[in-house]
C-alpha cells in the first residue's frame, strides 16, 4: 500500500519545486515523468486515475519545453493503452493543458492524443475529449485552424468507424464563423451535410442535435453566411425532419426553431410559408416522440411566427390536436404551453381565439383522464387570466378553475392555489372564496400529510394576496386548527406558519388574534402533552416576532405555569423558551429588571436542581445563555 | 368500539431461525464456525464500568457530534463505533430485564435498517428528546442501511437514557445477522466484521422488555410457556446471544395464534400463543395488554387476543417490497393511546411501490 501515498509526495514536491523557481526549467531530473509512468503502469487502475489527476502539476514541474518533448508523446502513448477511467481524466486534463505546453502557439502538439481519445468507443471519454478540443480551438489561430484542427474534423467526420464521427459533429462549431473564406466555409458544410446523410442514426442524431448550435453562430455573424451556405442548411433540415428513425426526427424541432430565428433576425420572411408547414409536419407526426417535442417547445416555436396572424391561424389546428393527442405525455406537454401560446395572439383576435378555441381545449384538458396532465394545467392555467377582460374571465374561465379546485388529485389544486395571484390581480378573490376555501379546507384534512404541509406552506403567500380581513374571516380558524393535528411535522409547520403570518400581519394582529386565542385553547385538550408542548413552542416562535410587552404580559405567564408541568419533555423545553424570551427583554434588561430577575431567573435556577438529568442539562444551557445574554 | 375484530397478521417475509436456503448454518450448537464470531470478541466489553456513564460535557459534545453525522445518514468510523458501543455498554447493562417506562412515550416496533423510515417515523413522532420513545427490537437486517440505522439509535440511547429505550428484538444475535444482511452490510461498509462484532457483542446487553407504568408489557416476540409473572423475566440472565430455546428465545420469538393453548411455531424457535394463553398472562400480572413487534402488518398495527395483545410494526412497505403501512403508537400522560399510522418516505433514487402488491410476492 506505500505506492498508494507516494505519488502525493512526489507531486507535491514537484509543485513546490516549481512555485520556487517559476519559468524556469528545472535542472536535468527526470523524476517527475518517472514517477508517472510508474504510477500510470499500477495494477490497481484507482492509482492510475488519481495518477492522471495530477497531470498539471508534472507539467509544471517538468516546464513547457519538456511537458512537449516528453510529457505530451508519452500521453499520446498512453491515450492507446488504458482503461476509460483513465482516459476520462486525461481528456479533461488536456483540455487545460494549453499554459503547461508554453501558450496556444504550441497548442496543435496537444490534437493528436484528443483526436484518439475522440475515437473512443466509450461515450463519457468522447465527450471529454471533445470538450477539450473545443476548449484548445478557442486559443488556436486562424493559420492553425486551418493547418491542424480542420484535418483533424476532417479525418474523424470520414473515419470508418462511428464513435469518430460522432465526435465530429460537436467540433463543428469551433471553426464554422472562424473561417471568412466561403469556399472553406462550403467544404465544412458539405462534409457536415455528408454527417446528417450517414448510415447509422448515431451519427445522423450527433448531426442533428449540433446543427442548432451552427445556425446560432451563423446567426451571430450575419455577415458571414450567404445564400450556398443555406441551400446547405435547408438540405439538412429536409433531411433531418424526412428521416426514418423517430429519434433523428424529433430533433428537427430544434433546428427550425434555430432556423426560424436565424430569419426574424434577418427580417427576411420569403421563407416561413414552406417553414410553417415543417412546423405543422412535425406537430402531427405519425410518431408520438416528434409530436412530444413539437408541444414540449410548441410556445416558442409559435412565438417564431409572431406578428404573421395568418400564420398563427394556420398553427391552431395542430395545437389543438396536440391539445386532443392519444398519448398522454403530449398532452402533458402541450399543457404547460397553453396560455404562451394564446399571448402570441393580438388585438380582438386574441380573445376570439381563446374564447372559442383555447378555452374549449382547456376546458377537456381539466378533465383529462391522467392526472399529471391535470397538473400540468393548473401549473400555468391561470395565466389566460391576463388575457382576458374581467367579465370574460369571469364568465368562461373562472368555472373551470373552480372545477380544478375540487380536482380529485391533490396536485391539481395545489398547482391552482400556489399561482392564484394573477387570477386575484384580475378578478378579485371574492369570487373565488366559494370555492377555493373548500379547496382548502380539504387539502388541509386531506389524508396524505404531505399534501397538508403542502398547503400549510402555501398560507402565507395566500394571506399576502388576500389581506387580514378575508384572512381573519376565513382562514385563521383553519391556521389554528393546524396545530392539532396529529402528525408532528404538520404541528411544526403550523408553528411556523403562525409566525410567518405574524410578519405579514404585524404584532398587533398577532397579540389579538393568535396570542390570545391560544391562550385560549381548550383545557380538555391540553390535558394531552403534545398537545402543551405545540402550544409552548407556537408561544415561544411568536416571542422575536411581537412586542415586548405581548411576552411579557401574555406568553410568559403561560411558559412559566408549565415549569412545574408532570412532563419532563415540557420542564425542559420550558428551560429552552426562557432563553429566547431573555433574548428578547435583555436590550431593554433595565425596564424587564422585575421580570427577569424576578420570574424567569429564579425559575430557571430551580428547573437546574430537577430531578430529571434533561431538564437540568437543558436549564443550565439555558441559564448560561442568559447570563450571556445579560452580561 | 369494535373489539372482535382481529386482523389476521401476515408472516409476510416469513423469516426462520435456519432458514431452509441456508441449511449450513448451524442451528443446534453452541459452536460457531469462525473462532472469531465467539461473543465477546470485539473486546468493547472487557472493562465494563461498575455505575451507569454519566455525562460530561465532552461526552455530550461527541455524542451529539456522531448524532449530527449520523442523521445524515453517514456512517461512524470504525474507532468512533468502539468508543459508542464501550459507552453503551455501560447504559444498557445498568438497565433491567423488565425496563420500567413512565408515561408520555411512543411505542415503535421493527425499523429493520429502513434509515430513512426512521426519520420519517420520527417527522410523524415528534423527534427525540422532545418526544420519549421505546423501540421493541430489530433494528437491523433487511434494509440497506442496518448500520446507519443502529449506530443512530444506540447514540440517541447513550445521549438521552431517559428518553429512549431500545429493547432487544430476535434480530438482534450473531446467528441471524449473518443470514439477514447487517453482517455483510457491515463488511461492505467497513471491509472487516469488527464493527458487526462490536454491535453484536453490544446487543447482549440490550434489556429484554419493558413495562409501561405497570400496565403495558412490551417486549419483542411474545410470552413463553416457562413465564408466568413478570418476576420470573426479572430472574432471567440476559446477557448472552439469543439461546434457541427457552424463556429468553421466546419472548423474543412467539407469536399469538387464532388457536387457543400453546402451539409449535413455523419459524422454529419460540411458541405460538393463543387468546386465552394472553388473558390469563395479563389477568396474572394485572396488565392491559402487551405489546409487541415481530410480525408485519398491513396496516402497521394490528390488535390481536380481544385487545389483549397488539402488534406494531414500523417498517413501511417492509424489505421495499410489502406495500404496507407503518405505525407508531402513541400513550400520553393519561394512558390514552393513538396509533399513527405513516407511509415509506419520499426517497429520490430508491426502488418505488405501488401500494398495492400482488398477493403471490406475500
Amino acid at each position: 500500500m506505500s505506492t498508494a501515498t507516494e505519488p502525493a509526495n512526489g507531486a507535491a514536491a514537484g509543485a513546490a519545486g516549481a512555485s520556487t523557481a517559476p519559468g524556469t526549467a528545472p535542472g536535468e531530473d527526470v523524476y517527475p515523468l518517472a514517477l508517472l509512468m510508474d504510477e500510470l503502469k499500477h495494477d490497481d487502475i484507482a492509482n492510475r486515475v488519481e495518477a492522471m489527476k495530477k497531470l498539471d502539476t508534472i507539467a509544471i514541474a517538468m516546464g513547457p519545453e519538456r511537458t512537449r518533448d516528453e510529457l505530451v508523446p508519452f500521453l499520446t502513448e498512453v491515450a492507446q493503452d488504458d482503461e476509460d477511467e483513465v482516459f476520462a481524466v486525461l481528456a479533461d486534463e488536456l483540455g487545460e493543458f494549453v499554459p503547461y505546453v508554453g501558450g496556444p502557439q504550441h497548442a496543435t502538439i496537444l490534437l493528436p492524443a484528443l483526436e484518439i481519445l475522440a475515437s473512443t468507443e466509450e461515450t463519457l471519454v468522447r465527450d471529454k475529449a471533445v470538450a477539450a478540443l473545443n476548449s484548445i480551438a478557442c486559443e488556436l489561430s486562424e493559420e492553425q485552424i486551418l493547418s491542424d484542427f480542420i484535418p483533424l474534423i476532417e479525418h474523424l467526420a470520414v473515419a470508418d468507424w462511428f464513435s469518430s464521427k460522432v465526435s465530429a459533429c460537436g467540433l463543428f462549431k469551433s471553426v464554422i464563423v472562424r473561417l471568412k473564406d466561403d469556399t472553406l466555409r462550403k467544404n465544412l458544410l458539405a462534409l457536415y451535410l455528408q454527417l446528417v446523410q450517414d448510415d447509422t442514426p448515431m451519427v445522423k442524431r450527433a448531426a442533428a442535435k449540433n446543427l442548432p448550435t451552427l445556425i446560432d453562430l451563423l446567426r451571430q455573424n450575419p455577415d458571414l453566411s450567404n445564400d450556398v451556405d443555406w441551400d446547405f442548411i435547408s438540405n439538412m433540415f429536409q433531411k433531418i425532419i424526412n428521416d426514418s428513425q423517430d429519434s433523428v426526427k424529433f430533433l428537427a424541432v430544434d433546428c427550425l426553431i434555430a432556423i426560424l430565428r436565424f430569419f426574424n433576425t434577418k427580417h427576411v420572411d420569403q421563407h416561413f410559408r414552406d417553414l410553417l408547414s415543417s412546423a405543422v409536419k412535425l406537430s402531427t407526426d405519425d410518431a408520438w416522440r416528434v409530436r412530444y417535442m413539437a408541444a414540449d417547445k410548441f410556445e416558442t416555436l409559435a412565438s417564431q411566427f409572431a406578428g404573421h396572424d395568418d400564420y398563427l391561424t394556420e398553427l391552431l389546428p395542430p395545437f389543438l390536436a396536440l391539445c386532443e393527442d392519444n398519448e398522454s405525455d403530449v398532452r402533458k406537454a402541450i399543457a404547460n404551453e397553453i396560455p404562451g401560446f394564446a399571448k402570441l395572439f393580438k388585438g380582438t383576435q386574441q380573445s376570439a381565439v381563446i374564447l372559442t378555441k383555447v378555452l374549449p381545449a382547456v376546458q377537456n384538458l381539466s378533465m383529462d383522464e391522467n392526472e399529471a396532465v391535470r397538473a400540468a394545467l393548473a401549473l400555468k392555467v391561470t395565466n389566460l387570466v391576463e388575457l382576458m377582460s374581467k367579465d370574460e374571465a369571469i364568465e368562461n374561465l373562472l368555472p373551470i378553475l373552480l372545477n380544478m379546485l375540487k380536482d380529485e388529485f391533490p396536485d391539481v389544486r395545489l398547482n391552482i392555489i400556489a399561482n392564484l395571484k394573477v387570477v386575484n390581480d384580475v378578478i378579485g378573490i371574492d369570487l373565488l372564496s366559494d370555492s377555493l376555501l373548500p379547496a382548502i379546507t380539504e387539502l388541509a384534512n386531506d389524508i396524505n400529510w404531505r399534501v397538508r404541509l403542502a398547503i400549510i406552506e402555501y398560507i402565507p403567500i395566500l394571506a399576502e394576496h388576500l389581506g387580514v380581513d378575508f384572512f381573519n374571516q376565513q382562514l385563521s380558524d383553519l391556521c389554528l386548527s393546524w396545530l392539532w393535528d396529529t402528525v408532528f411535522s404538520i404541528r411544526e409547520a403550523a408553528v411556523n406558519n403562525l409566525k410567518k403570518l405574524t410578519e405579514i400581519f404585524g404584532p398587533e394582529w398577532c397579540r389579538n388574534e393568535i396570542v390570545s386565542r391560544l391562550l385560549k385553547s381548550d383545557s380538555q385538550l391540553l390535558e394531552n402533552f403534545i398537545y402543551r408542548f405545540t402550544l409552548l413552542s407556537a408561544l415561544t416562535a411568536l416571542i422575536p416576532v411581537v412586542s415586548a410587552d405581548t411576552v411579557t404580559e401574555q406568553i410568559l405567564p403561560f411558559v412559566k405555569h408549565l415549569a412545574d408541568d408532570a412532563v419532563a419533555n415540557i420542564r425542559f423545553n420550558v428551560a429552552k423558551s426562557y432563553a429566547v424570551v431573555v433574548e428578547v427583554l435583555a436590550p431593554h434588561r433595565d425596564q424587564y429588571a422585575d421580570v427577569i430577575n424576578g420570574t424567569i431567573l429564579p425559575s430557571l435556577n430551580a428547573l437546574c436542581q430537577d430531578q430529571d438529568v434533561d431538564v437540568q442539562y437543558f436549564s443550565k444551557q439555558s441559564l448560561a445563555r442568559c447570563n450571556e445574554l445579560l452580561a | 368500539m369494535d373489539v372482535d375484530m382481529d386482523v389476521p397478521m401476515h408472516d409476510a417475509v416469513s423469516e426462520q431461525l435456519t432458514p431452509t436456503i441456508t441449511e449450513d448454518v448451524d442451528a443446534s450448537g453452541d459452536d460457531y464456525q469462525d473462532i472469531d464470531f465467539k461473543p465477546g470478541s470485539s473486546g468493547i466489553a472487557d472493562h465494563k464500568a461498575s455505575k451507569p456513564l454519566e455525562l460530561t460535557g465532552e461526552n455530550i459534545n461527541q455524542l451529539d457530534k456522531w448524532i449530527e453525522k449520523l442523521g445524515k445518514c453517514e456512517i461512524l468510523s470504525e474507532d468512533d463505533v468502539a468508543r459508542l458501543c464501550k459507552m453503551a455498554i455501560d447504559v444498557v447493562q445498568f438497565e433491567e430485564n423488565v425496563k420500567p417506562i413512565s408515561v408520555p412515550v411512543t411505542i415503535c416496533g421493527d425499523v429493520h435498517g429502513q434509515y430513512h423510515d426512521l426519520m420519517e417515523l420520527f417527522k410523524i413522532g415528534g423527534p427525540c428528546p422532545d418526544t420519549n420513545y421505546l423501540f421493541m427490537g430489530d433494528y437491523v437486517d433487511r434494509g440497506y442501511y442496518s448500520v446507519e440505522t443502529v449506530s443512530y439509535l444506540v447514540a440517541m440511547k447513550i445521549r438521552y437514557p431517559r428518553r429512549i429505550t431500545i429493547l432487544r428484538g430476535n434480530h438482534e444475535s450473531r446467528q441471524i445477522t449473518q443470514v439477514y444482511g447487517f453482517y455483510d452490510e457491515c463488511l461492505r461498509k467497513y471491509g472487516s466484521a469488527n464493527v458487526w462484532k462490536m454491535f453484536t457483542d453490544l446487543f447482549d446487553y440490550f434489556p429484554i422488555t419493558a413495562l409501561v407504568e405497570n400496565k403495558i408489557f412490551c417486549l419483542h416476540g411474545g410470552l413463553s410457556p416457562m413465564i408466568e409473572t413478570i418476576d420470573q423475566v426479572r430472574e432471567l440472565n440476559r446477557v448472552q446471544e439469543v439461546p434457541h430455546e427457552g424463556p429468553m428465545c421466546d419472548l423474543l420469538w412467539s407469536d399469538p395464534d387464532d388457536r387457543g393453548g400453546w402451539g409449535i411455531s413455523p419459524r422454529g424457535a419460540g411458541f405460538t400463543f393463543g387468546q386465552d394463553i394472553s388473558e390469563q398472562f395479563n389477568h396474572t400480572n394485572n396488565l392491559t395488554f402487551v405489546a409487541r413487534a415481530h410480525q408485519l402488518v398491513m396496516e402497521g398495527y394490528a390488535w390481536s387476543h380481544q385487545q389483549n395483545v397488539v402488534t406494531i410494526f414500523s417498517a413501511p412497505n417492509y424489505c421495499y417490497r410489502c406495500g404496507n403501512q407503518a405505525a407508531i403508537m402513541e400513550v400520553d400522560e393519561n394512558n390514552n393511546r393513538q396509533f399513527l399510522q405513516y407511509d415509506p418516505s419520499v426517497r429520490p433514487g430508491e426502488p418505488t411501490v405501488t401500494r398495492k402488491t400482488p398477493d403471490y410476492f406475500l
